[in-house]
């Protein structure tokens, strides 16, 4: 192959953050005018390289070229200068400004006056090339919309219409589905075969194997920070790619031999958590569900569409403007706070755990002890030699690798981390556990290991109620799988009717 | 399915809110005409409204500095500090270039006085800097940077009055006479100030309304990390914010000079950044940034002006006494009039638990207090009592309608 045939050449590229090794030795080419698709798992670094061909952060080691050229990009707007457009997984976005203000952010467009540019906006102009852009994705918002009451499909749009005012040659997709309904992923398929049609390369990131063998031309896939294969997709299949990505076949995990279902722990019944100023109203409405002892419930969904609302419900997080029931053993409950929900027996393992699970300062004892602190008083003061015997449990029971209760919990694998924040609820005795998609940015290992963990606390009478984003963790750990597309609950299903197809057709209902 | 969203920027004047502040202002006005005794808003309205603008010019200059840092994200606790290093840099400058004039209070010229005024905002311009050096380069949160500065910087002013009196006059002082005729011209006019205070706003509104660099401001308060990724350089945009709010209050400290015909670094300027931050907030200005306008903060400023000077009216005698009570009661009353509507919705309680209970003797005492160290021994044990029983009864209210 000729080098002339190469927009991106990507070689040698190795990137350290303090404590991992996100990228090890990643070589890449990519062909002008292809649709290249970059496949793994999550942290398997697949968005690390696309923010160092983007001029996000700068590698460690390794070369970049465009067009053949050697370059270095010191930040984003290097690499836009050369043509290279990114769409961040997460959105981007400054909520305040209003949809043109965020598509032309950093490159507005300036009126001039008596023949001097002052820097002043010229308003017109952005709205009217905003305009045309957001019609060119079929998109049907007002350039001055404030971007806040926008939703999260149309959100993403002006993601797409940001990147499409640069006219870049390269465009990289980082997940660009993920949030998106059925019908608005269509609507950015038209706009990607237009994309390619004018002679766009396109870069795209996607852990949907139906999307990517529908759109991509050739695929690399990523593991663990190192490159695995590059392949045209007529020479490989789905099934081939997956396996790939994880390393090894997974779908021999499975933990479904027949738990026994105990007695009701929860049951909720026309629940409706209202969304005042937003045009769709609810944050979760017409949800009905019960919880079982020795039961694992999973909630399937995409991003926005209220899996974390849901839990945080149940769990006093937010503000009790919900209408319905919500029944605990039996006892309707309306919880204020957190700690009501604590006293009721009730744990919750939150989605977001750097930001609302670990303290960064505080060591591994510290994190799993914080939340029974009243078990470890001596004549009132915190007893550290109580705090560690406490500890020790929990350490034990859910298997931390740790050197010991005084380590820094920063210096803990993500795996371990989410283990001593299973282990700080286990200590309060819980008989509902709260899990919101625990393995997110956990490796293979750690998740076959938490699995057994939730398997194991299910079989000891616990009632666990499980959101993820993949589903295949779902089908492996689930006895049932409730399914909610945009603040509704679309479907149920028992464990042996749930399948990828018929969950993913509800979650885009 | 299409939905109409609503639209942010229309073409009207000014938002609902600030229709509100207007209304306001125009109650208290009013309310004041009526119940002042002297009535001096009916028998000398050319010096009462000549009172008021001055006193929010010199307030308005540096609460715009004060708005713009607010909607960039940070926070800039040092514009009382910066007003009396201001004054006490041009008055050592006019000391140092003409030192027998000003012992002898006679005029120093004018192009002493402009290089005398040049340099207090150069000095602005270099705070300002410093700024955003200590927030950007050592990382510094500015609520930690700017409190080294309000502390430091008048500090620092009061060592310069008095080495720079001691070695240019026979004795050293805390505080340097300026008796220049430019001086007396702009205390005599206000409109002079009034006119600084309505260009600076108008600048100001421009710069955020109508320019990429307001845009910018913006974005940077809004979601630091987007704007980032907008290829924005995010630590000139703060440069600017930094600079703009010290150089705003360098200009307000020339006109406190002017008023005073004195620089006295101990006193000038003392606690007014918060009155600055207060107009600010008033006007609709967020802290956490991303939200705010220029007509809100103006409205504000004369809002808080307005109620300072109806309270002086209404309390014949040391008003200023009252000032930062009055600051405090206006910001606190004007953010939960914001909040009242959240609260309904939010199904959350103004006096819940144990706090709440605690609440009620608390908020009792400092209005019975209030009341009767203003008008008298009694009438602050009936507003007392009245409290306890009005606060009880939306305790009581609540209580039942969550029950």
């Amino acid at each position: 192959m000729s080098h002339a045939q190469n927009a991106v050449v990507m070689q040698g590229i190795t990137k350290r953050f303090p404590g991992v090794v996100a990228l090890e030795n990643v070589s890449l080419e990519v062909r002008r005018g292809e649709l290249h698709a970059i496949c793994g798992e999550n942290g398997a670094g697949k968005s690390t390289l696309m923010k160092i061909l983007s001029g996000v952060y700068q590698p460690d080691d390794g070369t970049l070229q465009i067009d053949g050229a050697e370059v270095g990009f010191a930040s984003t707007r290097a690499a836009e200068q050369a043509g290279i457009a990114i769409i961040h997984q997460e959105l981007t976005l400054v909520e305040d400004l209003s949809v043109a203000a965020n598509v032309f952010l950093g490159r507005e467009k300036c009126r001039r006056v008596g023949g001097i540019d002052f820097g002043f906006l010229d308003e017109q102009a952005m709205t009217k090339e905003c305009g045309r852009l957001l019609e060119l994705l079929e998109c049907s918002v007002s350039p001055h919309a404030r971007t806040a009451n926008l939703r999260v499909g149309d959100q993403q749009l002006v993601e797409i219409a940001k990147a499409l005012s640069l006219n870049a040659s390269i465009v990289v997709m980082d997940e660009p589905t993920s949030a998106l309904t059925e019908s608005e992923s269509a609507r950015l398929e038209r706009t990607i075969a237009r994309l390619l049609a004018s002679g766009t390369t396109i870069l795209y990131i996607s852990h949907k194997m139906d999307e990517v063998f529908r759109l991509a031309d050739r695929i690399t896939v990523l593991r663990d920070g190192r490159h695995v294969q590059t392949v045209n997709r007529a020479d490989t299949t789905a099934r081939e790619v997956t396996g790939w990505m994880v390393g090894r076949d997974i779908s021999g995990v499975d933990f479904r031999e027949p738990r026994s279902r105990g007695k009701k722990l929860l049951e909720i019944h026309d629940l409706l958590l209202p969304w005042p100023e937003h045009p769709r109203g609810y944050r979760l409405s017409n949800i009905s569900l019960d919880l079982h002892a020795g039961e694992i419930l999973g909630v399937a969904g995409l991003m926005g569409a209220g899996r974390t609302e849901l839990l945080e419900t149940i769990f006093g997080a937010v503000e009790p403007t919900w209408t319905g029931t919500i029944a605990v053993a039996g006892k309707p409950v309306r919880f204020r706070h957190p700690r009501e929900a604590c006293a009721a027996r009730i744990a919750m393992v939150t989605e977001d755990r750097k930001r609302l699970g670990l303290f960064p300062d505080l060591d591994v004892a510290g994190n799993i002890s914080l939340c029974s602190l009243t078990d470890t008083l001596v004549r009132g003061f915190v007893n550290r030699g109580r705090e560690e015997s406490l500890v020790a449990a929990p350490i034990r029971d859910t298997g931390v690798k740790t050197t010991g209760p005084h380590a820094s919990i920063m210096g803990l694998s993500g795996g371990n981390q989410q283990k001593c924040i299973i282990g700080r609820w286990l200590l309060t005795k819980p008989h509902i556990l709260l899990l919101d998609d625990p393995t997110r940015g956990i490796d293979v290992g750690a998740k076959a290991e938490l699995y057994r963990l939730i398997n194991q606390l299910c079989r000891e009478g616990m009632g666990v109620i499980l959101t993820s984003s993949e589903l295949p963790e779902l089908l492996a750990l689930a006895d049932r799988i409730i399914v909610l597309a945009e603040g509704r609950l679309t479907a149920e299903f028992e464990r042996a009717e749930a399948t990828e197809q018929n969950i993913m057709e509800a979650a885009t209902l | 399915m299409p939905h109409r969203e609503p639209v942010l920027q229309g073409p009207r004047l000014l938002r609902p809110s600030e229709w509100g502040l207007v209304l306001a202002i125009v109650i208290a006005v009013g309310l004041t005409a009526l119940a002042d005794a002297n009535h001096s808003y009916w028998f000398q309205p050319l010096e009462s409204l000549r009172d008021i603008a001055r006193n929010t010019a010199l307030l308005g200059i540096f609460a715009l500095g004060a708005t713009v840092v607010i909607i960039a994200g940070g926070i800039d606790l040092s514009a009382g500090s910066m007003i009396a290093l201001s004054g006490t840099v041009c008055a050592t400058t006019m000391l140092l270039l003409a030192p027998l004039q000003m012992m002898g209070f006679k005029p120093v010229g004018p192009a002493i006085v402009a290089v005398a005024c040049g340099a207090s905002l150069l000095v602005g311009f270099l705070v300002g800097t410093l700024h955003t050096w200590l927030i950007t380069s050592i990382r510094l949160p500015p609520f930690i940077a700017t409190l080294a500065t309000l502390v430091g910087l008048r500090s620092f002013a009061r060592a310069l009055c008095e080495s720079s009196t001691a070695a240019l006059t026979p004795t050293k002082s805390a505080l340097i006479n300026v008796s220049d005729p430019f001086f007396k011209m702009v205390r005599e006019n206000v409109w002079i100030p009034v006119a600084v205070f309505g260009v600076l706003a108008l600048i100001t509104w421009l710069i955020l309304s109508r320019t990429v660099l307001g845009r910018h401001l913006h974005a940077l308060g809004g979601n630091e990390q987007a704007a980032k990724l907008a290829g924005i350089r995010t630590d000139n945009v703060k440069w600017f914010a930094y600079c703009f709010g010290a150089m705003s209050a360098a200009l307000a400290g020339l006109f406190y000079v002017a008023n005073e015909s004195v620089a006295a670094p101990v006193n000038q300027g003392r606690g007014h950044e918060l009155n600055a931050i207060a107009a600010a907030v008033v006007g609709g200005c967020s802290l956490a940034g991303g939200v705010g306008t220029v007509p809100g903060t103006v409205l504000g400023a004369i809002f808080l002006r307005v109620v300072i000077d109806a309270v002086s009216k209404l309390i014949k005698t040391g008003a200023d006494v009252y000032e930062g009570l009055i600051v405090g009661i206006v910001v606190v009353i004007a953010v939960t009039f914001g909040q009242i509507g959240q609260m309904a919705k939010g199904g959350r309680r103004l006096l819940p638990g144990a706090l709440g209970l605690c609440a009620i003797p608390t908020l009792a005492i400092l209005c019975g207090t209030i009341v009767a160290m203003t008008t008298g021994t009694r009438s602050g044990l009936v507003s007392a009592f009245a409290a306890v029983v009005l606060l009880g009864l939306v305790r009581w209210w609540e209580s039942r309608r969550t029950a």
